[in-house]
Order: C-alpha cells, then sequence, then structure tokens
C-alpha cells in the first residue's frame, strides 16, 4: 500500500543533483525546519537522560545515526516485499538489530562510556524518532533518499543533544570535556544543571531559540 | 491464506537474518569484552589494593602485575585479595560485594587496611543507576572520600555511613551524592554487610 504513494522519481540518482533536489529538502527538513527534537519534540526521553555530559550526548547522537540510517536503509529495501501487517513488528525487528550492533562495539572498544550511557545505548530501540523515520519515511521512499533522511535526522537529534549536553556540563560543573572555562575562582557550578530538571530547562530553551529562529510555524500559513 | 504464509515466511527470514547478523556481532566482539572484563577485573582490584601500577599499560601487562602482587583465598563464599605493600609489614585485603542498587545490581571492591578497621580503598566498578545521579557512585570524588576512613565509630560500633551533610571529622561518615539517596542507602547496606561478613569470617577462621 505505502510504496502505490511513491511521489518521487528518485530513481535516476546520480545523474544530477541527490535525488533530484529532494536530497537537500529532506536534509534541511530533518536538522532544522522539522527537527525531531526541537520542532516535534520526539524522542525526548534520552535527550533529557544523557545530556548531562556533552560527551555523552555525542555518543549518543553518533548511536542515533547510526541507526537511524540503517534501519531507513533496510526499511526502505524491504519496503515493497515487507507484508503490511507486520510492518511494525519487522521495523521494530531491523531498528533492534542495529542498536544492539552498536551496543555490542560500544562495549568492545568504548568500554569506559558504555558504561556511562547504561541502559540508554538500548533504550534506541524505543527511540520514536527512529520509529517514525521509518514509519513515515522510508516505507515511501527510495534507499537512497531514505538514507539521506536517517543522516539528516540523526543529525538533528545529535545537535540538539549536543547543545543541551554543552550547556549542561557547563552550567553544571564549569567544564566541558576537561577543560574548564568557568573558574571555580568566580563560578560556582549549578548542580541543578546536572539533575533532571536542568534538563527540561536546557530543553525548554533550546526548544523556544529553535522556533523563535525558524519563525512562525508552516501551519500558521495553511 | 497464502498471504499468511508469505507473511511467516518474511517474518521467519527477517527474524533469521537479524539473529545471524547479532550473532557475528556477538561473536566478533565476544574477544574484546571479554579482555576488557578481565582488564578491568584485575585494573579494579589492583587500584583498590593501592598496587602500584602504570595508568597507561596495557590489559595483558595489568594481568602480570596482578599475578605477581596480589594472593587470591577463598573464604566461605567470598573471594579475598592479598596484597603487601613494600616496605609493610602485613597484608592488606580486598573483597568482593555485590548487591541490589536502585535500577540493577551493583558490584564494588572494599579494601581494608592490615588492621581490618581502616579502609583503604572501595570501588564501585558495575552498575546501572543513572548517569551523573547514582551513577556517581563509581566517581573518584565519591570513592575518595572513604579512603582513611573507618568501618567502626570511635566507640567500636560497626558501621559506615553514608549521609546528606556528613560530619567531615567523624570517623565513619561519608557525603551522600545529592539527588541519589536510594542508590546511596543501598550501597551503605551493601558495605556494611560486606564489612560484617568479613568480620564473621575471621570469627570462623579463629583470627
Amino acid at each position: 500500500m505505502a510504496n502505490k504513494q511513491q511521489p518521487s522519481n528518485c530513481s535516476s540518482c546520480g545523474s544530477g543533483g541527490m535525488c533530484q533536489g529532494r536530497g537537500l529538502v529532506t536534509l534541511k527538513d530533518g536538522v532544522w525546519s522539522n527537527n525531531p527534537l526541537a520542532i516535534q519534540i520526539l524522542g525526548i526521553c534520552s535527550a533529557l537522560a544523557v545530556t548531562n555530559r556533552l560527551e555523552n550526548s555525542l555518543v549518543m547522537g553518533a548511536a542515533l545515526v547510526f541507526v537511524c540510517v540503517g534501519s531507513n536503509l533496510f526499511v526502505s529495501l524491504l519496503r515493497k516485499v515487507t507484508p503490511h501487517r507486520i510492518r511494525m513488528i519487522a521495523e521494530v525487528a531491523i531498528i533492534a538489530t542495529f542498536v544492539i550492533i552498536f551496543d555490542q562495539f560500544l562495549k568492545a572498544f568504548y568500554w569506559d562510556m558504555s558504561k556511562q550511557l547504561g541502559p540508554y545505548v538500548g533504550l534506541i530501540i524505543t527511540n520514536c524518532i527512529i520509529m517514525g523515520r521509518a514509519e513515515a519515511f522510508a516505507l515511501r521512499n527510495p534507499p537512497l533518499l531514505s538514507i539521506v533522511d536517517g543522516v539528516a535526522n540523526g543529525i538533528g537529534y545529535a545537535v540538539v543533544l549536543a547543545l543541551i549536553g554543552f550547556f549542561r556540563e557547563l552550567l553544571g560543573t564549569g567544564a566541558v570535556m576537561g577543560y574548564v572555562l568557568l573558574d571555580g575562582a568566580w563560578y560556582e557550578p549549578n548542580q541543578l544543571m546536572i539533575l533532571a530538571p536542568g534538563a527540561f530547562f536546557a530543553m525548554g530553551i533550546i526548544v523556544a531559540v529553535f522556533n523563535a529562529l525558524k519563525g512562525p510555524d508552516v501551519e500558521g500559513k495553511r | 491464506m497464502k498471504g499468511s504464509f508469505y507473511t511467516l515466511c518474511y517474518a521467519a527470514v527477517l527474524g533469521g537474518v537479524c539473529a545471524l547478523l547479532l550473532t557475528a556481532t556477538s561473536n566478533f566482539t565476544g574477544p574484546y569484552k571479554q579482555a576488557n572484563a578481565k582488564a578491568e577485573e584485575v585494573l579494579n582490584i589492583l587500584s583498590v589494593l593501592g598496587v602500584p601500577f602504570d595508568v597507561d599499560a596495557s590489559g595483558e601487562r595489568l594481568v602480570e602485575v596482578f599475578n605477581a602482587n596480589v594472593r587470591e583465598k577463598s573464604q566461605g563464599d567470598m573471594k579475598l585479595y592479598f596484597y603487601r605493600p613494600s616496605g609493610g609489614k602485613a597484608e592488606v585485603v580486598a573483597v568482593e560485594f555485590s548487591g541490589a542498587g536502585l535500577w540493577g545490581p551493583v558490584k564494588g571492591l572494599l579494601s581494608l587496611e592490615s588492621d581490618m578497621k581502616t579502609i583503604r580503598g572501595v570501588t564501585f566498578y558495575e552498575h546501572e543507576e543513572t548517569p551523573g545521579l547514582g551513577g556517581e557512585i563509581s566517581s573518584d570524588w565519591f570513592q575518595g572520600q572513604f579512603v582513611g576512613k573507618t568501618v567502626v565509630d570511635d566507640a567500636g560500633k560497626a558501621g559506615i555511613f553514608i549521609k546528606r551533610g556528613a560530619d567531615k571529622s567523624a570517623s565513619n561518615e561519608v557525603d551522600a551524592i545529592t539527588g541519589a539517596t536510594m542508590t546511596c542507602d543501598k550501597i551503605e547496606t551493601m558495605l556494611n554487610k560486606t564489612v560484617a561478613r568479613i568480620v564473621k569470617g575471621r570469627v570462623e577462621n579463629g583470627q
């Protein structure tokens, strides 16, 4: 059903620009105008939970880019053969596979970080950004464009996470990734920013800034 | 009917491929994870015992240092690690402990000086506590607080306390972590149980 609605004629990728100009639009959508975190407010559980350090945020962002690209690619490749009734189960199976692969590699080569992130890497399986992109985009679009969408949304998520992580770590500890930026001599680290409420404040401010910069919502024009 | 059959086949194939991928990943990363785990176990024991080692040393080197310096001994269901510091007369001891944290099991090591009262070091090397909150139990500032404290108070009553606004001069109190009261309570219980077990084991061994 989904593949009948396929709007684009993107099969001729490679001749001109990426996917006949839709690539850039898709990229911009995911990173900016339809940012999964700041505009759609999706997947904020992990965004609130792991962002007390910039490093954690970056690794989490990388995880999401990897999983989103992988799941979008395979959901898109399989979109014509997947039975409609079990498509969501199939999507979750694909997503879970990528998440566990990432988690295993983290455990093998980046042990300390894996311990810091604890269960949150595994919880990417339930991240609604990834499921949402598979359902809303990859099921209806060709593989290459779906990869672009995966990258775009992954980066959109990672950038917001990095911003939150940067400010929370900076204000909460006075240092970022080991570099002291706010000297303890005159700056009293604000514990609140490390704690859960700090995540909500930071998230709220970033959502507000994103929306202010983006201008009035498209819905207003409709 | 035909549709159902196709659906079943599709699900089976997809499931099979995913399982295959995961098995391959697991097999590939297995040795690295094991080496990490072993190196970390050894590293934990070496650090909590205060055995000198090169911080940049490879996992294999750490295992060598461990084998050369540390003596293992089972006592009941406890595994004890003994080490004689250079110049020291008596051996210091480390013991593994574990228990329930807030979100999952917490594992750690407690090391005591040869008087069996003074804490030489504490480390929580495995836990699933919230990063940044309960997860801070594995941070240096938290674990460092324990060094030099005693597991009994000045009157000789057993117990080490993790408190909000602990009295720094008290010999058996350390500061709790803000926002992680439950975790702190649980590890406090864990530590005290461990101390009790060590004492019990020593009494049974007639030491």
